[in-house]
């Protein structure tokens, strides 16, 4: 143990020695993982967040399509789908998008009926009457308002419409509230100025989970100009999207990745000089190549569990505390860039040990190589060099 | 009694064999060394010197022929062995004093300790002790850079000499000194001959050749042994 212990002190001793040069390479490799880090965590947390908000949807939702894209559907279609077999629960929903250009923000305005179950309020209620509404985080934010104070937005004829903010969400995400404005149906219905009997889309809930396929499929056959969306799918979509785009980062991201492998190809194909023959002088007062390797191993774990560390808490720092400045435009896409949102801090403990095993063993592996070759050469030949 | 402590028996060096830069730097050289011996290894550069004192501290391995060291062949001995052999028997001053800079002298001196199971209060004793001996003990915080070259000198010694080791080598020792500092080191081998210790030198400096302590004298020239000369002391 106490020549363990030594080793790792003379270890410490080296490092400190060639400072200068062990500062660059933990900076160089801090950076790497802190982009690692942050492509997975932000993935990640945008992933559990996504999930989180999909199982409180709809089993399905249909929309109506028009050429090719989506338009609002006729009340209609309502009582002819409530009438299929298996059928729990039927609503129209009213939502829509307001892009408020006083603060260059995008905004979510629902119908009060379409809202999701488990939204809860911090402080206040929901809105009871016609002019009331509940407002997220980032809503609140952007246009400086809260609680018995007013929101004036502009409606469909180009008017200004004053809403009474009668509470505001407390979010388990602020991905699912932070734009969003939920109004009376009614209220939505005015400000978008939707034509009568027309909804955005319909919210349909069955009894049996295993029959979802089938409904959907009976929908589309009544009513073929309809796109009947699963809950299923919808969740696919936000993994595939965030696969996708955490897949383009990390892309790009090679290059990073590209210079890191070059500096640990640096130091498995070869010691300076001055190491070789340091290694000469160790082995000639004595040491055995276990002792250097185990030398060279803490100086390997050292620099790399240092730089993992620090990458690591950059990464966390950067995804859950600075919004992903640096990533969040490509990851979340324009449709929630805007308010600006934080994240909760989801990481998975298994992502940490594939990064640990992508950057520390590779390192350390690359430091013990070289030296264990120059160990088990005779110190007189490593140190003439 | 004279006891035979290491000896050689037809120890060669190839440098690159079978290629074309091939070089016999030892050929056949037999030699025999006692315990309690000073002995000098003399010659022009490039004789054979440092690559004899090499094989006898186990630093290299001959590529033929044998070499014994308190009865026990270490030529063909795994590389663990020669360096428990390295780290029991010997003590090396090397030419270039091979101190690692930028590290204390204590540092410096500990290194041959570390790798076995003295703690650091003994470490820290002996380290002491040896640096008392050789009028070193206030410099022992100093980097090993920051000294002059005859201290240099004798940190080299204190970590040739922390081991406690039968068998001191020193290569080309006074290379790099003035003639003062030659002979303080040269002091200093005698007292060090003189508590019992095998001191092989590889020299080519008149100085360590004529010096009273030396028992024997072993001259070589390409690699093979010239003569070999008993002093009297």
């Amino acid at each position: 143990m106490i020549r363990h212990l030594k080793i790792l002190d003379y270890a410490l001793s080296s490092l400190a020695r060639r400072k200068y040069k062990n500062a660059t390479i933990i900076l160089v490799y801090s950076f790497t993982v802190s982009v690692l880090a942050s492509i997975l965590f932000l993935t990640h947390a945008l992933k559990t967040e996504a999930e989180k908000i999909l199982t409180e949807a709809p089993d399905l939702v249909i929309q109506r399509t028009f050429a090719g894209r989506h338009d609002l559907i006729s009340k209609e279609y309502v009582e002819v789908i409530k009438s299929i077999r298996g059928i729990k629960n039927v609503k129209p929903r009213y939502w829509g998008y307001y892009y408020d250009s006083f603060t260059e923000s995008n905004y979510t305005m629902l119908g009060l009926a379409s809202k999701l179950a488990k939204l809860e309020m911090t402080e206040g209620r929901m809105p009871v009457a016609p002019g009331e509404c509940v407002i997220g985080e980032g809503v609140s934010k952007a246009r400086l308002t809260g609680i018995g104070e007013d929101l004036i937005l502009v409606d469909s004829q180009g008017m200004g419409v004053v809403f009474e903010v009668v509470g505001k969400f407390n979010a388990l995400s602020e991905l699912l509230t932070n734009d969003l404005i939920v109004l009376s149906d009614n209220d939505v219905i005015d400000f978008f100025g939707f034509p009568e009997g027309k909804s955005t889309d319909i919210a349909v809930e069955v009894f049996n989970e295993n029959e979802i396929q089938n409904i959907a499929g009976k929908i589309k056959k009544i009513f073929p100009d309809t796109r009947p969306i699963t809950k299923q799918e919808i969740i696919s979509t936000y993994n595939g999207v965030f696969n996708w785009r955490s897949g383009m980062m990390l892309t790009i991201f090679s290059a990073a990745l590209a210079s890191f492998i070059i500096l640990a190809w640096d130091k498995a194909t070869g010691l300076s000089g001055e190491e070789k023959h340091e290694i000469g002088i160790l082995k000639s007062i004595g040491w055995d190549t276990a002792d250097i390797l185990e030398l060279k191993f803490w100086e390997g774990l050292v620099i790399s569990f240092t730089a993992f560390l620090l990458g690591i808490t950059v990464a966390f720092v950067h995804v859950f505390y600075l919004e992903a400045t640096i990533l969040a435009s490509v990851m979340k896409g324009w449709s929630v860039l805007f308010p600006r949102f934080q994240l909760i801090p989801y990481v998975n403990i298994y992502q940490i040990f594939v990064i640990a095993f992508l950057t520390v063993v590779p390192y350390v592996a690359s430091t013990i190589i070289p030296s264990w070759k120059a160990a088990i050469t005779d110190p007189d030949s490593v140190m003439r060099g | 009694m004279t006891e035979r402590l290491i000896w050689t028996e037809n120890a060669s060096k190839i440098y690159n064999p079978d290629m074309a830069d091939e070089m016999v730097a030892l050929d056949s050289t037999n030699i025999t060394i006692n315990k309690g011996e000073v002995v000098v290894l003399q010659g022009p550069s490039g004789s054979g010197k440092t690559t004899l004192l090499s094989i006898i501290g186990c630093m290299s391995r001959p590529t033929a022929g044998r070499v014994v060291i308190k009865g026990k062949d270490v030529a063909k001995l795994p590389e663990r062995f020669l360096t428990n052999i390295r780290h029991k028997t010997f003590g090396f001053i090397f030419q270039h004093l091979n101190l690692i800079r930028n590290i204390s002298v204590q540092e410096n001196v500990s290194l041959p300790l570390y790798p076995d199971n003295t703690s650091f209060k003994e470490i820290r004793n002996r380290v002491d002790k040896v640096l008392d001996e050789l009028d070193m003990l206030p410099k022992i915080k100093i980097k090993v850079q920051k000294l002059s070259g005859g201290e240099q000198q004798r940190v080299a010694i204190a970590r040739a000499l922390i081991n406690n080791p039968e068998i001191i080598i020193a290569d080309e020792p006074t290379a790099h000194l003035d003639h003062e500092l030659a002979k303080e080191l040269l002091s200093i081998l005698e007292r060090l001959s003189r508590k019992g210790k095998t001191i092989i030198i590889a020299s080519h400096d008149p100085f360590v050749i004529e010096h009273g302590f030396v028992q024997k004298t072993i001259s070589m020239r390409n690699g093979q042994i010239e003569n070999v000369k008993a002093n009297r002391v």
